[in-house]
């Protein structure tokens, strides 16, 4: 198979000194930064992507992919340790794995949990080499109006997640698509929104929003209300497992990737949904019952094994449609485009190389994880030692170099701030960041494609509904926005969509006791 | 009433043994405070509950009547001169650990700073060699 | 419903009332900004583009505005959009905005500053700064990394990436 051989030749890069180097350093970089709670792996992603500029592509991405895993694992690392995960979607992992840890099985509970995201990110990647040619092949058939279809789509899916506010999520999106328009027109050549500044020009570069947003605005908004509280962390040393916690870990592992992967894929999916699902069913499925609620094995293998997959996941549509649905894979995006690489389905068919690279690294990242960060745990619990003042200078202090780095134009800073405190305002209002980000991102690429396509149907605007897939697309996209008006007829909420498992759970627990 | 600047490492439990020994000699109470600035996530010398539970078993079982208190979010050296400016305060127990002049002006020196400012008695104490 | 209900509800949520109306002064902002700002470019070649240049951000701006007043009358039936809460965040304590102005502050001196002073400075300015600002007192230590951090990124973007900052008054001694 043709892609098999770009994979191998994927790896081959990997394996050169340098880009192996890189690769390392991703990994203890992502972990590192992961471990500390408050910091995602997007923000790490977004502080780090500036040292992308002069460094080759390659290279820059085995760093992401490295990076990407690597915040994934930290978090856990951090979850486990002191029950504050480092980010949604290890607070499943936390309940299960700080029971672990305060019974004194912290290291079982970081081997399983090391492990399974070792199974799952392995069998997500290899899933997402196998899914993603096939997809963006098929997508590259696909005309403009279906196209346009799809990134409609995927900024009313991203908008209207289930069970948060449709109208703050509306609001971000078009905050980001009023970002998007500053630039040049790229018809007419006229400047828009750029305020008589040549530097504008460009558009505002997305390295500094996806900086100022995540990190500046994450950064002001905790020296609004900085905690003052060290939490309990439990001493730990080398992760490992006795042969019942295999037993009882390897088919969480496996369900949680079934869990996780799908999820990932889809727009809309998240990471949150994927890792309940996988705690309710070990839960149900468990010989040991019992010991759920103070620390059961299978509570933490599964929902790291769905957490690591469905990050995994995220990838498809990122690579093979160029369209992002969270937050990393957005600013991973940016990184693309930075490098002028255009994300979108013919990515496969322009850049193999880099796009097999990138998925070689994924699982060479992986391993490294598991190599690396099994002896070191008891050093990633050290970081957090570190007192938070320094920590948040820290990340102003790396965003201000990386805008600096940008264009080396004190404008960029005056920019970060300005978007820093749009960043803030958003968290001070509860007003979603994600569809900001990829209302920047999209909006540019969207007007484009429609009036191409408008351009190439001769300005018929019915053109655009001429494809099937386009078709069905905005059929998927009219019932999404729908849907809080559906459930209503049939005297439903949201809400309880998400929590029918939950109370099923609980009468089954006050039936047993 | 003496009171103790603890922490949970060697300097700490030396200024607690001190402490306890003085207690029963002038036959008066304890105040043990173990506080933390709260900045970092973890603070190795904030004591967690199973030694809070062990400080507070070793005093009973040493018969002297105590008071702990492990305030978060302020600074050790003013809380404990604050907890010195009561009227039945008497001594301040605490462990002083070696600060070279670098150390000194790098991260400053609590012990160094309660000497001079404290007007009351200090009994300043190293953990036993060995 | 009496009179005294009305004011026991009305009252918890008129603090954030009042805060959510900033959002809606920004939309509207920049949603008549977008507006103006596309009414002066001049309409493209009608035929193949019949979108044009105009009809993208007129219509952002147009719904942005439309937001805006949905907002502004979501707000006083208590729609509150539920603030980020982190794992630093304590949600209890009350919105320290002196810290955060004092932090937007440096910003901008860092800013000012740059280009005249050079990054190996006014990086390690800004990190003592920030560092400070946010609570640490070791104010000598502070200073000392952030001139570690800020010397050391100088020379690592140039020598490893080729990325030249601004070296300000220090240029030609590094």
């Amino acid at each position: 198979m043709e892609n098999l051989d770009w994979l191998i030749q994927g790896f081959g890069q990997v394996a050169t000194p340098t880009n192996f180097m890189y690769a390392v350093i991703g990994v203890l970089l992502g972990t590192a930064v992961g471990v500390l709670p408050g910091i995602g792996p997007a923000m790490t992603v977004a502080l780090l992507l500036p040292v992308t500029y002069n460094v080759p592509s390659s290279a820059a991405f085995i760093m992401f992919a490295g990076i990407f895993y690597g915040g994934m694992y930290g978090g856990s690392t951090t979850s486990i340790l002191l029950n504050t995960p480092g980010e949604s979607s290890s607070v499943i992992t936390a309940i299960e794995g700080n029971k672990m840890a305060k019974a004194g099985r912290a290291a079982q509970a970081l081997a399983t949990a090391a492990i399974g995201s070792f199974v799952a990110g392995t069998i997500g990647t290899i899933l997402l080499a196998a899914i993603a040619p096939p997809i963006s092949r098929f997508a590259v058939t696909l005309g403009a109006p279906s196209y346009l279809a799809i990134m409609l789509f995927a900024l009313v899916a991203v908008t209207a997640v289930l069970g948060s506010s449709k109208l703050r999520g509306a609001i971000s999106l078009f905050l980001g698509l009023a970002i998007g328009v500053v630039g040049i027109d790229f018809l007419t050549g006229q400047p828009r929104a750029t305020f008589g500044i040549p530097l504008l020009s460009d558009g505002i570069d997305i390295v500094i929003i996806a900086v100022a947003i995540f990190a500046v605005g994450e950064a002001l908004w905790v020296a609004a209300h900085l905690r003052r509280r060290p939490a309990d962390i439990i001493p730990v040393g080398r992760p490992w497992m006795g042969k019942s916690d295999w037993q009882r870990s390897w088919k969480p592992w496996l369900r949680g990737t079934a869990y996780g992967f799908p999820f990932g894929a889809l727009p809309a999916g998240g990471a949150e949904l994927p890792t309940f699902l996988s705690y309710i069913t070990e839960k149900r499925l468990s010989k040991h019952k019992d010991e759920f609620g103070k620390g059961a094995i299978e509570g933490v293998a599964g929902p790291e094994a769905a957490n690591n997959a469905s990050a995994a996941g995220t990838l498809v549509p990122m690579l093979s449609l160029g369209l992002p649905t969270n937050a990393t894979a957005a600013v991973m995006l940016t990184a693309f485009v930075s490098y002028g690489i255009q994300p979108g389905p013919t990515l496969f068919e322009k850049e193999p190389l880099l796009i097999w690279t990138l998925i070689a690294s994924l699982f060479i990242g992986n391993l490294l994880l598991l190599v690396l960060n099994l002896p070191l745990a008891p050093v990633w619990a050290k970081l957090l030692r570190t007192p938070r003042p320094y920590l948040y200078a820290g990340i102003l202090f790396f965003s201000c170099l990386g805008a600096l780095a940008v264009n080396v134009q004190p404008l960029d800073l005056a920019l970060l701030l300005v978007f820093g405190l749009l960043g803030l305002m958003m968290r001070r209002f509860g007003l979603p960041v994600l569809p900001l980000i990829i209302g920047v991102i999209l909006g540019p690429r969207i007007e484009r494609h429609l009036r191409q396509s408008l351009q190439l149907g001769g300005g018929d605007w019915t053109s655009l509904f001429t494809e099937p897939v386009a078709i069905i697309v905005y059929v998927l996209m009219a019932i999404l926005l729908l849907m809080p008006l559906i459930l209503k007829l049939l005297h439903r909420s949201e809400e309880t969509l998400l929590i029918v498992e939950d109370d099923k759970d609980q009468r089954e627990k006050a039936a047993q006791s | 009433m003496i009171v103790i600047g603890y922490s949970a490492d060697p300097f700490g439990r030396a200024a607690l043994e001190h402490g306890i020994a003085e207690a029963k000699l002038r036959g008066t109470t304890l105040l043990v405070i173990n506080s933390t600035s709260g900045e970092a996530y973890v603070d190795p010398r904030f004591a967690q509950s199973s030694e809070v539970h062990d400080v507070e078993r070793h005093l009973n079982e040493c018969g002297v009547e105590f008071e702990l208190t492990q305030p978060v979010g302020v600074d050790t050296a003013t809380e404990l001169l604050k907890a010195m400016g009561r009227d039945d305060a008497e001594l301040l127990v605490i462990g002083i650990r070696h600060r070279s002049p670098v150390g000194k002006l790098l991260m400053g020196s609590v012990s160094q700073h309660l000497l001079l400012e404290c007007p009351k008695p200090i009994l300043a104490v190293k953990p036993n060699e060995g | 419903m009496t009179t005294t209900d009305d004011a026991v509800t009305a009252k918890p949520e008129k603090r954030t009332d009042k805060s959510q109306y900033l959002v809606c002064a920004v939309l509207v902002a920049v949603g008549a900004f977008v507006i103006f700002d596309a009414l002066t470019l001049e309409a493209g070649f009608a035929e193949v583009d019949p979108v044009g240049p105009k009809m993208f951000p007129a219509v952002i701006g147009v719904v942005l505005i439309v937001l805006a007043i949905i907002l502004a009358i979501a707000i006083p039936r208590g729609s509150v959009g539920e603030a980020d809460a982190g794992e630093d965040v304590d949600p209890d304590a009350p919105a320290d905005w002196r810290t955060v102005g004092l932090l937007v502050g440096i910003f901008v001196a860092t800013i000012l500053l740059v280009n005249p002073l050079g990054w190996a400075i006014t990086g390690a300015l800004l990190f003592a700064g920030t560092a400070t600002v946010l609570g640490s007192r070791r104010y000598v230590l502070n200073l000392v990394i952030g001139a570690v951090l800020s010397v050391g990124s100088f020379y690592a973007f140039y020598s490893g990436l080729g990325i030249p900052l601004p070296a300000g008054i220090l240029d030609g001694i590094l």
